[in-house]
């Protein structure tokens, strides 16, 4: 019997549209952190997902590098808590958070993110503190997660 | 995360297809181990799901090259694209590699999905591809068929691996 690898610890699927979603109280019991969204946004064409770890809203406690492409251009880029790319189209984002529990080390995460009708993208983010990750918020720029969104959390075994 | 299925070609072979995929999962990874039989130094791997063969496909492209980044898109497709592979021009025994993520599979709503490919060529031109891909089907992804699409073959010692997700809870993470 194979192990599994992605332990699910905790899913929602809007009902409605919210601003932001959190999950909070993870345990520091697996090795890395998965993310998923898939959805769209509640209003307007399209914007920036953000995150923040631990409730710590200071943006210069945060970096993160991006590339993208649009179809037809590309661009890098660095911009502060960047997370994803969200649209009126069906979007998408995975994102990994490495080592996300040690206490002696900058917390990381690569996120996959985009949609087929606007842009894709890759990201590299960091956070610039050493505390165990122990909740997780995402937030668009403006406006929010339309209904329907799904996103998901789940725990990496080592 | 649980292995469903896993092909390795013992034949040079046109296509690869996934038929038995469970309707009780959230989301499916598939890794993919390709070389193509094309005569170039590449070849462009598409897939589709449920056999649909219309133009029900759109998809977006992040390409590098060792020497310099692209971007394109195809907003009418019959396929979504996998990403730039092995021909059978490039170095022997070099196979690429790629994932594929999609979330919701079994949702009534269109279905998105993402690729990470690598082509590594020993050599200084390598292909990095991303790609963002909508299929509007809203039917649950039930068969999944990959193929060249210059109708070529994938070599002998082609494997995917097809894995599904479950969403749930620990009881313990809250969301808000």
């Amino acid at each position: 019997m194979p192990t599994a690898t992605y332990t699910p610890l905790a899913t929602v699927t809007l009902g409605t549209a919210v601003s932001s979603v959190s999950f909070s109280a993870i345990p520091a019991s697996y090795r890395d952190l998965i993310f998923v969204f898939s959805g769209v946004v509640s209003a307007g064409g399209g914007e920036v997902l953000r995150v923040n770890f631990n409730g710590d809203t200071t943006s210069g406690n945060y970096s993160a590098v991006f590339a993208n492409g649009d179809g037809s251009t590309t661009a890098s880029g660095t911009d502060a808590r960047r997370f994803g790319l969200m649209y009126a189209s069906r979007s998408q984002t995975v994102a990994s958070f490495m080592d996300y529990s040690a206490t002696d080390k900058h917390k990381t995460y690569l996120s996959r993110t985009g949609g087929a009708s606007n842009a894709l993208e890759m990201i590299a983010g960091r956070w610039a503190n050493t505390a165990a990750i122990t909740s997780i918020r995402v937030f668009p720029d403006a406006n929010g997660f339309a209904s329907g969104s799904t996103l998901s959390l789940y725990g990496v075994i080592s | 995360m649980k292995l469903i299925e896993s092909k390795t070609l013992a034949t040079a072979q046109a296509s690869i297809e996934l038929t038995s995929i469970p309707q009780d999962g959230t989301d499916l990874v598939l890794l993919l181990s390709l070389r193509g039989a094309r005569a170039d130094l590449t070849d462009d791997p598409g897939f589709r799901f449920n056999g649909d063969t219309g133009n029900n496909y759109s998809y977006r492209t992040f390409v590098g090259n060792g020497a310099a980044a692209s971007s394109g898109a195809n907003t009418s497709a019959s396929f979504n694209y996998l990403g730039i592979i092995n021909g059978s021009t490039s170095t022997s025994s070099t196979f690429s590699n790629a994932s594929l993520y999609i979330p919701n599979y079994t949702s009534g709503l269109s279905k998105s999905s993402s690729v990470d490919c690598v082509q590594e060529n020993n050599a200084t031109t390598g292909y990095q591809t991303l790609v963002q891909n909508l299929w509007t089907g809203t039917a649950a992804i039930s068969s999944i068929l990959v193929y060249s699409t210059y109708g070529t073959n994938f070599v002998a010692g082609s494997t995917i691996s097809l894995y599904k997700i479950t969403k749930g809870s620990d009881g313990i993470v809250t969301t808000s």
